[in-house]
C-alpha cells in the first residue's frame, strides 16, 4: 500500500491539479495586469500590490507545516502535496479522509487502513472538494450580475457600504470564534488587531512599513500569544 | 471600462475554463487508482461517501463562496475556490494589494488589484507547500519550541489583523459588528445554532450595522 501511495504514478496523477492551480494564477495575473493598463493603473502600482500580497502570503503559508507532516504520514506525500495546494483546508482533508475510511469500516492511522481504504479516502476528498468548485462555477458570474443589478436599482453608495458590512460581518464571525475560545487565541487576535491598526494609522510616515504591515502585525500577535501561553 | 475590453467578462471566461479544468484534475488520482491500480470503492459506498461529505460540508460549499464574494470579487473567487486557504491567505493578500495601492474594495480598480494579489499569493503558497512536502520534517525538527508554538496562533492572528484592515475605514461598523458577533457566538451553542447559520447571522449583523450608519449619515 505504501508503494502505491508514494508511487511515481500517484505523483503524476496528483501533479495535474498543482499544474492547473499554477497555470490559473499565471493566466489571472496576466489578465489583471492587462485590466490595470486599461484602467490606467500605473504598472509600478501593480508591482507594489503584487509584492505586498506575496509578502503577506508567506506567513500564513507556513502555518500548516505541522498538519502537513501528519497528512503525509497518513496519505503519502503526493496526495498531501496536491490537497494542500487545492481547496479544502488541511483539517478538512483529514476529517474527510477519516469519514470516508469509516464508510469502508476502518479507522485512519490504524493497521486496517489498506489500499482499498486509501481509495475511499481519495474519493472522499475528491467528492468533497468538487463541492466548492462546482458552486463557484455556478454562482460567481450570477453574483456579479446580481451586484451589478443592485447598483442600478439602489443607491450605489449604500451597496458599497452593504458589501463592506458583509465583509466585516464575515470576518467578525471568524474572529469571534477564536476570541471566545480565549487564552492564546484571544491574545493573538487582539494584539495583531491593535498592531495592524497602529501600523495603518501611524505608519504612514514609513512607506516601507506598509507592504509587510499585515505580516508584521501577525508576527507580533502570534509571538505575543506564544510567549504568554 | 472603456472600449471593448471588459475585465469581468474576461475573468468569468478564464474562471469557468480553469475551474472546470480543476474539477477534472480533482478526480485524476481517484480515476488513476481505479483504472491503473485497480482499486475503487463500491458504487453504493461512493454514494454513501458523497452523502457523508454533503452532510458534513455541504452547507460550507454554498455559504462560503457566496459570503466571501464581496471581498474576493469575480477573479479572486475563481482562484480562491480552486486553491483554497481563502480566509487565511487569499483575503489577507487581496486586502494588502488594495491597501498599498489605495484601491477601494468593490470598485473595478479594487477588483483588479484583488485579482493580482490573490494570484500572486497562490504562487507563494504553492512554492512553500512544495518545499515543505519535501523538507518539512527537517524544518520542523530544527524549529525552536517558541516558533512551533507561535505557528499554532497564526490563524487568530491573521484574522485579527485582517479585521483591523477591513474596519480601518469603517471603525464604527467594525467595532459594533464584533461586539454583536461576540454576544451571538457566546449564546449560539446554547440554542444549538449550526456554524453555517451562525456565519449568516453575523454577516447579517454587519450589514445591519452598516445600514444604521448609512441611515445616520444621510
Amino acid at each position: 500500500m505504501e508503494s502505491v501511495m508514494n508511487s511515481p504514478g500517484m505523483w503524476i496523477a496528483s501533479s495535474v491539479m498543482v499544474i492547473v492551480v499554477v497555470i490559473q494564477s499565471i493566466l489571472f495575473l496576466r489578465e489583471g495586469f492587462r485590466a490595470a493598463q486599461e484602467l490606467n493603473i500605473p504598472r509600478c502600482d501593480c508591482i507594489k500590490g503584487l509584492r505586498a500580497s506575496m509578502i503577506t502570503a508567506i506567513g500564513p503559508s507556513l502555518a500548516p507545516v505541522v498538519i502537513l507532516l501528519a497528512l503525509i504520514a497518513v496519505l503519502g506525500a503526493p496526495t498531501t502535496w496536491m490537497r494542500m495546494n487545492d481547496i479544502g483546508a488541511a483539517r478538512t482533508e483529514l476529517a474527510m479522509s477519516a469519514m470516508a475510511a469509516k464508510v469502508y469500516g476502518v479507522e485512519i492511522r490504524s493497521a486496517g487502513f489498506d489500499l482499498k481504504a486509501f481509495s475511499y479516502a481519495i474519493w472522499g476528498m475528491a467528492l468533497n472538494n468538487a463541492g466548492w468548485m462546482v458552486v463557484a462555477l455556478l454562482f460567481v458570474s450570477r453574483m456579479n450580475t446580481a451586484i451589478k443589478k443592485m447598483n442600478e436599482k439602489y443607491n450605489p453608495q449604500w451597496i458599497k457600504l452593504f458589501m463592506a458590512g458583509a465583509a466585516i460581518g464575515l470576518f467578525a464571525y471568524l474572529w469571534s470564534g477564536t476570541l471566545i475560545s480565549g487564552g492564546g487565541n484571544l491574545v493573538a487576535g487582539i494584539v495583531s488587531f491593535i498592531s495592524m491598526y497602529l501600523i495603518s494609522r501611524y505608519g504612514g510616515r514609513y512607506p516601507r512599513l506598509q507592504e509587510p504591515a499585515l505580516g508584521i502585525a501577525m508576527l507580533i500577535g502570534m509571538f505575543a500569544a506564544a510567549a504568554f501561553f | 471600462m472603456e472600449g471593448n475590453y471588459n475585465f469581468y467578462d474576461r475573468a468569468i471566461r478564464l474562471g469557468v475554463f480553469t475551474v472546470t479544468a480543476g474539477i477534472i484534475a480533482n478526480f485524476v488520482p481517484a480515476v488513476y487508482l481505479a483504472g491503473v491500480v485497480g482499486v475503487m470503492p463500491q458504487w453504493s459506498d461512493l454514494l454513501q461517501i458523497l452523502a457523508v461529505a454533503l452532510s458534513a460540508f455541504g452547507a460550507s460549499w454554498v455559504v462560503q463562496p457566496l459570503s466571501f464574494f464581496p471581498i474576493l470579487g469575480v477573479g479572486g473567487s475563481y482562484i480562491g475556490w480552486l486553491c483554497g486557504n481563502v480566509a487565511d491567505i487569499r483575503v489577507p493578500a487581496a486586502t494588502m494589494a488594495q491597501k498599498v495601492t489605495g484601491s477601494e474594495q468593490g470598485t473595478p480598480r479594487g477588483d483588479v488589484m484583488a485579482t493580482i494579489g490573490i494570484a500572486g499569493s497562490v504562487i507563494v503558497s504553492v512554492l512553500i507547500i512544495t518545499l515543505f512536502t519535501f523538507i518539512g520534517s527537517a524544518v520542523i525538527s530544527v524549529l525552536p519550541p517558541l516558533v512551533k508554538k507561535a505557528l499554532g496562533f497564526i490563524l487568530p492572528a491573521v484574522v485579527g489583523a485582517v479585521y483591523a484592515e477591513l474596519s480601518s475605514k469603517q471603525l464604527k461598523i467594525g467595532l459594533g459588528t464584533i461586539a454583536l458577533a461576540l454576544v451571538i457566538t457566546f449564546f449560539a451553542p446554547q440554542v444549538g445554532l449550526p456554524q453555517w447559520l451562525l456565519s449568516i447571522c453575523i454577516i447579517g449583523c454587519g450589514i445591519l450595522v452598516a445600514r444604521i450608519k448609512f441611515s445616520a449619515s444621510k
